[in-house]
């Protein structure tokens, strides 16, 4: 018999526990040779209200195991997302959540208030954490009354599921994690990118133009898993792992360390069917190991 | 769009330091059209793929062109016979093919779209004048189609001596692949030109927004989908990168 994969994310049923990162997916409409029915949710390019040119090229760098990128969250606005996408998500036969961010606290909730009870959105993840922006981003991410005070501001404009993304940019994720569960996220996504920069040596400038960017890739595996673990064991809603996963190991590492369910990027960049990939990958791990559901897998989570 | 492992089935020089590498991927060698590419990647290789125009179709081999300019390219020179690549393609907007004429202008590694292009031209009726243009002649690619051939070298060690642009006669469409700066001048001299632009890429597919190219009227686009074939006089020259290696064609 199948293992069974299903998953429960603060009140959201998912297929299964390989969700598209934000960013990494488009709006579902890009990646090609899409399998559908691996796929637990989508998370929506980020968003803002208004469209974003996004940032001046060279955006992204490859570096050891790794890539740097700095796209700026470009993006075609809130009302192109409704019109354009939403009734497509609609269609579909799994979540889509939209990633949102904003420049301010009423800015996100602005966002949420105008994507509130559009079909086709079944939730949102507040993105505290983009390191390539000017305003807002990452900002909001490291300091816990900033970050508690955006999730505060979506969570009274809507009843959806809300996952916050937290950035790795912190010396205490789980203080981050505590405010934000208090201000009312049903679960938590860690981590998104590290904020790294790379030399170009026959420039003698930064290779991004934008200066510096996001890392993602196996290189930050390992901080990734640790820094989900120390975010779970900080909170009691779900915390959905990402960071670096590029196999089905490596997705079992981070639930084993405590996640309910696991995003995957940078590796759809390199392989399209990595998600259907990754997600046969666990069946195959929990049926060789018996057990007949993810529920059974044995989690390392000691409290303190 | 097919993804398959395809097999390495030849290697031969064509210039110094430049290579044509033939792969078994049927797929793609019967659809694929002039002006796309493939975006290929190896295991031990780097973690992002590498594209490369498609640089001779047939039957059910592809060819690309490289050089060994960094560690993914070298690796994959080194490759043997019977070794396998994933190849995912074939990718992007290629070259719109009308009119009596044409002229393919190519610099350097640039030669890369200019076989299938001057094969699918001739097959619409088109005749086909065939530049290309390089450092030395020890650096021109030594494989050459069309109906007539221009060479140019900046030292005149063959053909013409200055650039490839300046060697080339007017024609009803005008093809043109190489360096930024290179492309910049054919857009100056036919703005209607069709360009292939070469960008740092990560996914290949439209998903990252890494390849951005910066447009005339604002904005950018993404040279994997909307592009690599680009109008000349729609890119905004000035905006890009100007110290890239790919950029001033070193």
């Amino acid at each position: 018999m199948t293992p069974g994969v299903s998953v429960d994310i603060g009140g959201l049923r998912l297929g299964g526990p390989v969700l598209a990162a934000s960013g990494t997916f488009g709006y579902g409409t890009e990646v090609p040779l899409l399998e559908r029915r691996a796929l637990g949710a989508l998370v929506s390019k980020g968003i803002f209200l208004r469209p974003r040119e996004g940032t001046a090229p060279p955006r992204i760098a490859e570096t050891p195991s790794g890539m740097l990128n700095a796209i700026g969250l470009q993006g075609p606005g809130v009302e192109a997302v409704v019109r354009d996408y939403a009734p497509m998500w609609a269609e579909w036969d799994f979540p889509v959540l939209v990633n949102i961010n904003g420049e301010s606290a009423s800015e996100y909730g602005e966002l949420a208030a105008r994507l509130d009870g559009v079909p086709g959105i079944a939730g949102f993840e507040i993105n505290i954490s983009c390191p390539n922006v000017e305003q807002g981003g990452l900002y909001f991410g490291n300091d816990p009354r900033a970050a508690a005070a955006v999730t505060e501001s979506v969570r009274k404009r809507t009843k959806l599921p809300l996952w916050v993304k937290l950035t790795p940019m912190v010396s205490d994720i789980g203080v981050i994690a505590r405010a934000v569960e208090s201000a009312g996220a049903d679960a938590l996504c860690a981590i998104n990118t590290f904020v790294g920069m790379s030399i170009d040596l026959n420039a003698y400038r930064p290779r991004l133009s934008f200066r510096t960017g996001g890392l993602s890739g196996p290189a930050i595996r390992p901080l990734a898993v640790h820094l989900a673990h120390q975010a779970a064991r900080a909170v009691d809603i779900p915390v959905i792992g990402a960071g670096g996963i590029m196999r089905a190991e490596d997705a079992l590492e981070f639930l084993v360390a405590g996640c309910s369910a696991v995003q995957v990027g940078t590796a759809t960049f390199v392989n399209p069917k990595a998600i259907a990939e990754i997600h046969d990958g666990i069946l195959g791990f929990l049926e060789a190991r018996g057990l007949s559901s993810l529920a059974e897998l044995p989690r390392y989570l000691p409290r303190d | 769009m097919f993804l398959l492992d395809a097999s390495i089935m030849g290697r031969r020089q064509v210039a110094r330091g430049m290579f044509v590498i033939a792969m078994h991927a049927p797929e793609i060698a019967t659809t694929v059209r002039a002006g796309q590419f493939v975006n290929l990647g190896w295991a031990s290789g780097p973690l992002l793929r590498r594209p490369f125009s498609v640089y001779r179709a047939d039957g059910e081999h592809i060819e690309v062109v490289l050089k060994a300019v960094g560690l993914g390219t070298a690796q994959l020179l080194a490759m043997e016979l019977g070794d396998r690549v994933s190849c995912l393609g074939p990718l992007g907007r290629g070259f719109e093919l009308a009119g009596a004429n044409a002229v393919l202008i190519s610099g350097g590694l640039g030669v890369a779209p200019m076989p299938l292009a001057a094969r699918d031209a001739r097959a619409v009726g088109m005749e086909v004048t065939w530049v290309h243009g390089a450092r030395t002649a020890a650096e021109l690619c030594a494989e050459a189609g069309g109906d007539r051939v221009i060479w140019a070298t900046d030292d005149g060690s063959q053909g013409i001596q200055g650039t490839a642009v300046a060697a080339s006669p007017d024609a009803e469409a005008v093809l043109a692949c190489g360096p930024n700066r290179m492309l910049a001048a054919v857009a100056e001299r036919w703005p209607h030109a069709q360009v292939s632009v070469e960008t740092y890429m990560g996914c290949g597919t439209g998903v990252c927004l890494g390849c951005a190219m910066p447009l005339k009227r604002g904005g950018y686009d993404r040279a994997c989908t909307e592009g690599p074939v680009y109008r000349a006089a729609d890119v905004d020259w000035g905006a890009l990168p100007s110290h890239l290696a790919y950029a001033v064609g070193t």
